[in-house]
């Protein structure tokens, strides 16, 4: 369900994944933590335990809901499965800089999150 | 006061009911489109209670040779009288 | 004559899962404005009352049904859902057959939910 066509290619442990115009996989199932490393390359980021865990909650609300969440749920779904601690938007912002929902649910290999702008 | 506006009829689609439902003492009803068929005096019935407070559009009326058949109880508004329902009321709600 | 309302907004979801595209589009619709802060409450009405049976599954053709939206109102904070008591009773449903947590209302219960909500959208 998640787009189109595939816009350019990822390199990644010599295969060729197909990605969107805004760099979301077109076919969900080509994630593995291998192509989050990449992709995380594209953004600068340096994936830490921190970062994974974020990645997990979202997997995990995607495999239920069926969308990625924008960022008030996302902040309330690692709230509940991280604890209060890191349930706050700043967490999240320091972890994945711009806009932090729609960069995680890049990463973490699901379609763009349907609804934030 | 909130105005409603039903735009199917009466004698094809159950929307006129949550419409009804919907409304509150001193709600107004506007018919618009095939809405307007609901003012005709063999419809009119399903509209009981809103004695005041029912309006039909002009044009929907003209447009399907229905004005001049309507019930005594329906007040007839043109587009004007449309957008003077609109700012009388706090809020519309649409039933389609 | 009247209060000014204490709600902010509400969705009238008037279809059921799969058939059209108008229930998806009010859920839609709730949680973007949710999304972006809004209280949200939505209110079921006719048909829109199906939408709350439990053991929905996809369409025949394999199209994703509502079901898993519904489940996600709590994470967007969506917890008024309101039930037009009426349209249980005419699809022979009872408040327990809901697989979220309803209220039910009344006729004048409706007409007042109307009334409280400051926006009114109607799907």
């Amino acid at each position: 369900m998640a787009t189109t066509e595939i816009y350019r290619y990822l390199d990644c442990q010599n295969k060729k994944i197909g990605l969107d115009p805004e760099g979301y996989l077109v076919d969900l199932d080509d994630w593995s933590p291998a192509v989050a490393q990449a992709l995380a390359e594209e953004e600068s980021i340096i994936l830490t335990r921190e970062h994974w865990e974020v990645l997990d909650v979202l997997r995990d609300f995607y495999a239920r809901f069926e969308m990625a969440p924008a960022m008030r749920p996302l902040v309330k779904a690692i709230g509940q499965a991280l604890g209060s601690e890191k349930g706050r938007s700043l967490h999240l912002m320091r972890l994945f800089p711009g806009s932090s929902a729609k960069v995680a649910a890049r990463l973490a290999g699901l379609p763009k999150p349907t609804h934030c702008l | 006061m909130l105005l409603h506006i039903v735009n199917r009829s009466p004698a094809t689609s159950q929307v006129y009911r949550q419409a009804l439902e919907g409304m509150g003492q001193d709600d107004r009803l506007l018919l618009i489109e095939d809405g307007v068929q609901g003012a005709l005096p063999q419809l009119v019935r399903y509209y009981d209670g809103l004695q005041g407070r029912l309006f039909a559009l002009k044009e929907d009326l003209a447009s399907r040779g229905l004005l001049g058949r309507c019930d005594g109880e329906v007040q007839v508004v043109d587009v004007d009288g449309f957008v003077a329902l609109t700012e009388e009321a706090e809020r519309t709600v649409s039933w389609y | 004559m009247s209060e000014t309302p204490t709600a902010d907004l509400l969705v009238i979801l008037r279809h059921g899962p799969h058939g059209t595209s108008w229930l998806r589009e009010g859920l839609d619709a709730a949680l973007v404005a949710a999304a972006f802060g809004r209280e949200v409450s939505l209110l079921f009405m006719g048909e829109g009352v199906t939408a709350l049976l439990p053991g929905q599954g996809p369409g025949a053709l394999g199209q994703k049904g509502s079901s898993a939206t519904l489940e996600m109102l709590e994470m967007y904070d969506i917890r008024t859902l309101l039930v037009e008591e009426q349209a249980l009773a005419d699809f022979g449903l009872q408040v327990d057959d809901m697989r979220l947590t309803v209220i039910p209302l009344s006729t004048t219960g409706v007409a007042d939910a109307l009334k409280d909500h400051r926006l009114i959208l109607t799907f």
